[in-house]
């Protein structure tokens, strides 16, 4: 049977993608931001630790979707996705590859499950799905891992609530424990911390707010799910309600166990974030 | 969640410096949004570079909407309906990282603000709440 093995959450800043691209590791205002992620290279090169399938929870960035479609809550179900072009070409990066049987599997499976989501077959994916793929794994021919896609709108309000996304990672659990096939299987919530890209109030980050969401995704989960809307745009910046799709990756998992964080400011204008949990399946 | 959508929308409208996208906004702003969703194709990012105001003359924009996206006034455009994942392909097409084109709302030049991030960016209080002046 598939399980859940691990969560990984994730800021996907796109400067970070920039670094990679470019080859900037080592210089100044790089390095403390790459080296909070040697732990879990190193971890995840591992073969216990290595996912044969990763659900990777992301938003998209105004790229596969515009103003003409919105679904609040969609899944991939394609062969593959290739990078997006978001107006300065697309990063240098191998296409993602899907295991369509389980991306098919889970979505028929939410669907059956209350869950009512909207089913991609086409789309290029943007930084937000692949910067993390960068920060884990570097810049390999291929990726190591398949990449089955949630995509979340957190752009046009009303999006979901917290409490929603949770119980949608729930349901994904549900669905991919109940896959036949024998896969190590990782859930990934990318996205946030603390950041605002618009407007005078633009640059606010909250470490302290970030820090005890940190410690709360194993101390007290049930406090997260509850957190409002207007307390993520007030306390982390309008762009910090990214902090959802964490959310999803948190209800997937049973009584997690935190194996390494890391946490640095600035990436760009956000505080990057970085976590990741054991499952106890 | 507050469950009531005036009160829940509501709410946006008292965070100082901050367009929070609505679907009123969104309305507002839809072909600004879609005009830049155009620029994420190599060809048409050549023809808009080559002459704004012709490539404009395409898309449903209002007059007030195409001045400020000539000027690059990215604050207006937040005003007039565009959304800022949307206007990153503008200046993504000018060369502007997100840190130079986002710095241009806040008032400070470019290296003031990149100071600010490196200090641990914009402290929250004071800026939660207009109501509350918190």
């Amino acid at each position: 049977m598939a399980k859940i093995t691990a969560g990984i959450a994730t800021s996907h800043v796109p400067l970070v993608g920039v670094g990679i691209d470019q080859g900037k590791q080592d210089e100044p205002y790089f390095k403390p931001i790459f080296a909070g992620y040697e732990w879990t290279k190193d971890w995840i090169s591992q073969p216990d630790n290595k996912p044969d399938v990763v659900v990777l929870v992301f938003n998209d960035h105004a790229s596969a979707f515009g103003q003409d479609l919105i679904p609040t809550f969609a899944i991939g179900c394609a062969e593959e996705f290739a990078p997006a072009d978001e107006g300065w070409g697309p990063r240098p990066v191998p296409n993602v590859k899907n295991h369509p049987d389980l991306a098919w599997h889970i979505a028929q499976s939410l669907i059956i499950d209350e869950f009512d989501m909207t089913i991609i077959n086409e789309m290029d994916v943007d930084h937000g799905l692949t910067v993390p793929l960068s920060a884990m794994f570097g810049q390999p021919d291929a990726w190591p891992t398949l990449v089955v896609p949630i995509m979340i709108n957190v752009v046009t309000y009303p999006i979901a609530s917290g409490d929603r996304c949770f119980r949608l990672g729930e349901a994904i659990a549900r669905a991919v424990e109940s896959f036949p096939e024998d896969l190590n299987v990782q859930i990934w919530g990318t996205g946030g911390m603390s950041h605002q890209l618009q407007g005078p109030r633009a640059g606010l980050i909250n470490a302290e707010w970030d820090q005890k969401f940190l410690d709360d995704l194993t101390a007290d989960p049930d406090r997260l799910r509850q957190i409002p809307h207007i307390e993520y745009l007030r306390e982390t910046g309008s762009e910090g309600i990214e902090l959802v799709m964490w959310l999803v990756m948190l209800g997937a998992l049973n009584a997690p166990k935190e194996l390494y964080r890391h946490y640095h400011v600035p990436a760009s204008n956000t505080a990057l974030g970085h976590i990741v949990l054991e499952n106890n399946p | 969640m507050d469950k009531d959508l005036k009160n829940y929308k509501q709410a946006f409208e008292d965070i100082p410096g901050t367009r929070v996208f609505t679907t009123e906004r969104a309305r507002q702003g839809y072909w600004l949004n879609q005009f830049c969703m155009s620029l994420m194709k190599p060809e048409n990012r050549k023809k808009w570079l080559a002459d704004e105001d012709a490539y404009l003359k395409d898309w449903k924009i209002t007059d007030e909407q195409k001045e400020a996206l000539l000027a690059r006034d990215y604050n207006r455009l937040l005003d007039l309906g565009g959304n800022i994942y949307f206007l990153a392909k503008v200046f993504s097409t000018d060369g502007l990282s997100f840190v130079q084109a986002v710095s241009t709302m806040t008032g400070m030049n470019v290296d003031d603000y990149k100071a600010m991030m490196s200090a641990g960016g914009r402290s929250p209080d004071g800026v939660r709440s207009i109501k509350d002046g918190q």
